[in-house]
This record gives C-alpha cells, sequence and structure tokens, in this order.
C-alpha cells in the first residue's frame, strides 16, 4: 500500500543573483514497509525534500498525500503524528540543557508509557541511565538512537532519515545501520534513507531516488 | 578560582552594604551639622564630613543602596522587556519583527541626555528621568542579543525536532529557546552593570539625575567639587566607590563569559 506520495515538488530559494534551486519537479512514492534511498552529492536538495515532505517548508509546487489525503498546508506539529525526522547533527537534535528523559518523551501526547519507553531503549541498546543525562554527557552513536527512540515513541510509522550516519565514526554507523535495519522489521516502519554515501543506500534500500541539483536523474 | 572569589565576594559585601546600610552608617546621612563642617576623616567620621557637616562615610553607603538598587532595577526592566521582544522578533521574523525592529532602531537614535532633560522638565526631576532615559536604549541592546541569539537557536535540530513533536511556539519559546538564552543575556547584564552605575551617577553629577540631598555617589561629587582642594575626600570616597563598584561587576561579567565560552 502506498504510504506517502509527493507529486511534482519545487522549493526554490530566493538568492542574490539568480534563484537558489533546492528541489524541482521532484515526485516520488513511499510503500508500507519499504525503504526508499535518496543519494546526492551536497547541496543537491536532499534535506530540502525531507524538510518539505515534513512541512517545514512549503513548496512552491507541487502536492503531498498521506495514505491518499493530501496534507500540503498542515502544520508540523500535525504531521509529526504519522513521520519523524533523525538528523544528522546527533547532538544538536536534542536540547542542551534538558534531560534525555524529558526530550526524548516530547513526541509523546498524553501520559507516557513507561513500558513502551523500556522497550525502545532495550531494543536500541540504551541504558536507561542514559536518561536522567543531558545530551552533551552522551556519544553521537547514543544520541542518534535517542533520537529514533523519539521518533518511535510518537507512533510515528515513517521516519525521514538525513545523512543519519555521516557524522559517526565507521565502527559506530555500522552499529546505527543494523539497529535501523533491526527497527525496521520490529515496527513496520516505512523509511525515506537521505545518505551520499550510494554504496550504503544501495545495499539498505529497496530503491533509490538520485538527485542531482535538485532534480531526480533516472 | 581565587580572583574569581574574590570578585564575588566583593560583589556580595557591595549588594550587603547596600542592603543594611542603614544598620552599618554610623550617623543618619541627611543629618547636618554647622559646627562640623569638612571635617577630616577621623574616628567618629571615617571618611570625614560635607560642606553642611553630614558625615561622608554615611553617605557612600547610603549611595550604594541608591546606585546599585537603581542600576539593578533598570537593568531588570529592560531585560525582561527586551528578552520578551528580540526573542518573539527572532523566533517569528515577519512583519511583526521588521516593525518592531524599526521602532527598536528609533529608540537606539534617541539621545540619552536630551530625554532625560526633558523627563526632567516634565516630572520634575529626580532619578525617574534619568531611568527612563537609559532604559529607554537599553532595551534595546538586550532585544538585539536575545534576537539574535533566538534566531540561532531556532535553526539547530531539537526546535525542529520539538515542532515536529507537536510542541506549541509557546512552549518552544519557554522551555526550548528562552533557558538556552539566559546565559549569555544574563552576563551581558552583568557586564551592563558597571556602565550603568557610570551613566546613573554621570547624570546625577550633571543634576539630572537623583535629587539633593538624597545620598548618590555622582551628586555628592557634584556637591563637593566645588572644594575639592579644601576637601578632597568628599570627592575621593564617592570616587573610589564608583570605581570599585564598576570595576567588580565588569570583573564578574568577565568571568561569566569565560564559562560561556
Ligand atoms: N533556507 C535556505 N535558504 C537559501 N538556500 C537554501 C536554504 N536551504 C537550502 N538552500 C539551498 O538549496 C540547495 C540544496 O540544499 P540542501 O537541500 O541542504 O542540500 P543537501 O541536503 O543535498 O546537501 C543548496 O544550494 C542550498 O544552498
Ligand atoms: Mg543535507
Amino acid at each position: 500500500m502506498e504510504l506517502l506520495r509527493g507529486a511534482h515538488l519545487t522549493k526554490t530559494f530566493p538568492e542574490a543573483g539568480g534563484e537558489q534551486i533546492g528541489i524541482r519537479d521532484v515526485s516520488f512514492t513511499l510503500q508500507e514497509g519499504e525503504m526508499l534511498g535518496v543519494v546526492g552529492e551536497s547541496g543537491s536538495g536532499k534535506s530540502t525534500l525531507l524538510r518539505v515532505i515534513a512541512g517545514l517548508i512549503r513548496p512552491q509546487e507541487g502536492e503531498l498525500f498521506y495514505q491518499g489525503k493530501s496534507y500540503l498546508g498542515k502544520r508540523p506539529q500535525e504531521i509529526g503524528r504519522f513521520l519523524q525526522m533523525v538528523f544528522q547533527d546527533a547532538q544538536g537534535s536534542f536540547d542542551p540543557r534538558m534531560i534525555m528523559r524529558r526530550s526524548v518523551t516530547e513526541t509523546v501526547r498524553g501520559e507516557v508509557n513507561g513500558a513502551e519507553l523500556s522497550e525502545l531503549l532495550e531494543r536500541l541498546r540504551l541504558s536507561e541511565k542514559l536518561l536522567d543525562k543531558k545530551p552533551l554527557e552522551l556519544s553521537g552513536g547514543e544520541c542518534q538512537r535517542m533520537s529514533i527512540t523519539r521518533a518511535l515513541l510518537g507512533g510515528a510509522q515513517i521516519l525521514l532519515c538525513d545523512e543519519i550516519t555521516s557524522a559517526l565514526d565507521v565502527k559506530t554507523q555500522q552499529e546505527l545501520v543494523e539497529l535501523l535495519k533491526e527497527m525496521r522489521l520490529a515496527k513496520k516502519l516505512s523509511i525515506i534513507f537521505v545518505s551520499h554515501d550510494l554504496d550504503l543506500v544501495e545495499e539498505l534500500c529497496d530503491r533509490v531516488l538520485l538527485l542531482q541539483d535538485g532534480k531526480v536523474q533516472k | 578560582m581565587t580572583r574569581k572569589r574574590i570578585w564575588i565576594a566583593f560583589a556580595l559585601i557591595l549588594v550587603g552594604v547596600a542592603l543594611c546600610a542603614g544598620l552599618i552608617a554610623p550617623h543618619d546621612p541627611y543629618e547636618t551639622n554647622a559646627a562640623l563642617i569638612r571635617l577630616a576623616p577621623c574616628r567618629a567620621y571615617p571618611f570625614g564630613t560635607d560642606q553642611l557637616g553630614r558625615c561622608v562615610f554615611s553617605r557612600v553607603l547610603y549611595g550604594a543602596r541608591t546606585t546599585l538598587s537603581a542600576a539593578f532595577f533598570l537593568i531588570a526592566i529592560s531585560f525582561v522587556i527586551g528578552c520578551m521582544i528580540g526573542m518573539l522578533c527572532g523566533y517569528f521574523g515577519g512583519i511583526a519583527d521588521g516593525i518592531l525592529m524599526r521602532i527598536a532602531n528609533l529608540f537606539l537614535a534617541l539621545p540619552q541626555m536630551v530625554i532625560a532633560i526633558v523627563i526632567a522638565g516634565i516630572l520634575g526631576g529626580g532619578l525617574s528621568g534619568a531611568l527612563i532615559a537609559l532604559g529607554a536604549t537599553m532595551w534595546v541592546h538586550f532585544a538585539y542579543q536575545a534576537r539574535s541569539h533566538t534566531y540561532m537557536i531556532k535553526q539547530q535540530a531539537y526546535i525542529t525536532a520539538a515542532r515536529l513533536s507537536g510542541k506549541s511556539s509557546l512552549y518552544i519559546c519557554l522551555y526550548h529557546i528562552l533557558p538556552n538564552l539566559l546565559l549569555p543575556l544574563a552576563t551581558n547584564a552583568l557586564t551592563q552593570i558597571g556602565s550603568t552605575i557610570i551613566a546613573i551617577s554621570g547624570m546625577s553629577f550633571l543634576g539630572i539625575g537623583v535629587e539633593v540631598p538624597k545620598p548618590e555617589w555622582g551628586a555628592m561629587i557634584s556637591e563637593a567639587r566645588a572644594y575639592l582642594q579644601l576637601a578632597p575626600w568628599c570627592v575621593l570616597f564617592p570616587a573610589l566607590a564608583i570605581i570599585l563598584t564598576v570595576i567588580t561587576f565588569n570583573e564578574l561579567g568577565d568571568l561569566l563569559m569565560e564559562k560561556e565560552a
């Protein structure tokens, strides 16, 4: 079943000396349980695409559908119910002054389910003790796993991963990718996995979208 | 570490003196005594007496209260107003930001002394005119700083994460932006204490700050400067008080800045 669809999405940024292209006429679909890879050089529009999909910036043209219904123009606060992001900047994904317990449970609307939190932490090999620490006391890998915990705790079935391994060392990258694979199966997640590492994406993803200068390359 | 302790201790002593001036002062700071005019420092009058026979030591102690409380009050109000407006402008941007920042610019262009004189003319002088005049430009500096910090914080991934988590703008401002804003702004506020004390004393010296006979360091120097040669202690001690206080709070500001960096 088709979970997410974007059609002819275009977002350009006005800039001195002409327009800066974010993405132009980008279309994609994401099937339930699928992992879609998005590859492209730096500046090719990968992050812009994810931000458009998450409703953080509004495209000048195009349409967005979740389960067949348009959600273009909805606020990120609403979109976050079915879709969450994991960012490249692991530590920067958490408020430096907030303990992890509070940051990680922000996605929860209503009561926090302690059992669910424990289960997620266990699956992601995170100690509960880390919940009482602040992000700068955690490693980059731990922060990324916390980021996944936060994304899933709110019940989202779709993850948008924006170069989540780029800032990590090779060993930590592999661990994170393995965990993501496990989580995907265990939680039946659908994932858009953005990376500039074509080999990684081809190994990991069911389909690959190649971006160049904001456009999809066939 | 020791340097830090010394300045913190100094600041605490200054605040303590300001709060307990009434307990420490050996004499009533307003009490004149025709028999004891311009007495040099002695046991009963450690800083001597002025042209009306008032105890300079007691007046310097009470002056700490006048000057410090005025400076703290002014900075606190400017801080709160500037912080709120700057944060809202930085977070929401757009038209409101453009308008508010233009208004702020206007305030910045206002000549402090002229406003102080005008307000003194309308309200009949006193400290309030000086404080309003100084506050009119001070809040703008806090607003600019709050705005630029908010703008930087807003770009952080954790703000995006909070939005996707369903958190409202109010929640994000109160629980993510404000706490991350306070340390840099408080540092700035602390470094402002010194210059604010100079500004308040300066205005009082010019006669548009506190009114006589209220003890205030700048006003005391102003009153006593005519007979500087006859009774230099009347100028020396309030001047030392100003210098010491300004250095103390500047050092504290520097320490906080180092901690932040
Ligand atoms: N907020 C913005 N304002 C102006 N230009 C932007 C903005 N965001 C992205 N861009 C531009 O859009 C292009 C694509 O950026 P981005 O989506 O971040 O690329 P990627 O994530 O693939 O490295 C770049 O040329 C970038 O300069
Ligand atoms: Mg990017």
